[in-house]
């Protein structure tokens, strides 16, 4: 029997309420659509987490923001060049248990595979720079107005033929 | 993760994985599940030709042990509800407070 995925399997029974109310808010809206060019082995792929990673010779993600206002957090990003690896990274995100992707960024980044599916030819390239922001925000205006434009302007600058978003 | 919270937002293609939080391609230094999980979203962004289409990957999560996927500390905004109950009807509603009136956490 095919799968269908529990969106609430893991969430405790406040959340999940929550949650399951937010599936209800969604403003309906015409769904913005790319066709895929062409095939995957000659696309580049990018990846952007909501896992807010961040090199650690880079500025951290300030988590006092959200600490001071709990409705907000950090709305800025972080480049993560391709061939990044976990012990170059630190994870800012208040939300989850950090603790996994710090041993293997692949849980929630997975730079180093989308390497190997590069040099097995499954996709032409990794993207010179993938992308880390904080996930969690009820106040969305600066993600939308400000970041989500810095990424796509880079995406589009490095020729990103494809990109996922991995949430956390 | 919540394919049903991603697709009321208009997300034009969705791989769902019934994944912990923090554990998204799976768990650390089990590069062939993650690679697996990896594979199948990519073919999924091969495969799907309608806009807001979900597909639902057929990974099962099984661990061996149990898992602690809560962050050491509550984050900010549980705190803060806890300690001002009257928010949250704004957050369900996904309302937050006027910047100049909002409470201090």
């Amino acid at each position: 029997m095919a799968k269908t995925v529990d969106s609430y399997r893991f969430l405790d029974g406040v959340t999940r309420r929550v949650m399951k109310h937010w599936a209800t808010l969604g403003a309906p809206r015409e769904i913005p659509w790319s066709p895929l060019a062409k095939p995957l082995s000659q696309c580049t792929v990018a990846i952007v987490s909501s896992a807010a990673v961040a090199l650690k010779t880079d500025r951290p993600f300030d988590q006092e923001i959200e600490q001071r206002d709990p409705w907000f957090s950090d709305p800025s990003y972080r480049v993560l060049p391709r061939a990044t690896t976990t012990g170059e990274v630190r994870l800012y995100h208040l939300h989850i248990n950090t603790s996994f992707a710090q041993q293997d960024l692949n849980c929630v980044m997975p730079l180093e595979l989308l390497r190997q599916l590069e040099a097995q030819g499954e996709i032409a390239h990794s993207a010179p720079s993938h992308y880390s922001y904080m996930g969690y925000t009820v106040r969305p205006e600066a993600l939308l107005r400000h970041t989500v434009p810095g990424i796509v302007g880079r995406l589009r600058q490095e020729q990103a033929d494809a990109v996922a978003l991995v949430p956390v | 993760m919540m394919p049903e919270l991603t697709k009321s937002v208009g997300v034009p293609r969705i791989a769902a994985i019934e994944h912990p939080f923090g554990l998204t391609l799976g768990l650390p230094q089990d590069a062939a599940h993650q690679l697996a999980v990896l594979r199948a979203t990519l073919r999924a962004l091969e495969e799907i030709s309608q806009p807001g289409t979900v597909v639902h990957l057929p990974f099962e999560w099984e661990p061996k042990e149990k898992l602690n996927t809560y962050p050491p500390e509550a984050p900010p905004i549980a705190r803060f509800l806890r300690r001002h109950p009257w928010y949250i009807p704004k957050f369900l509603n996904r309302t937050p407070p006027e910047i100049s009136g909002r409470a201090a956490p």
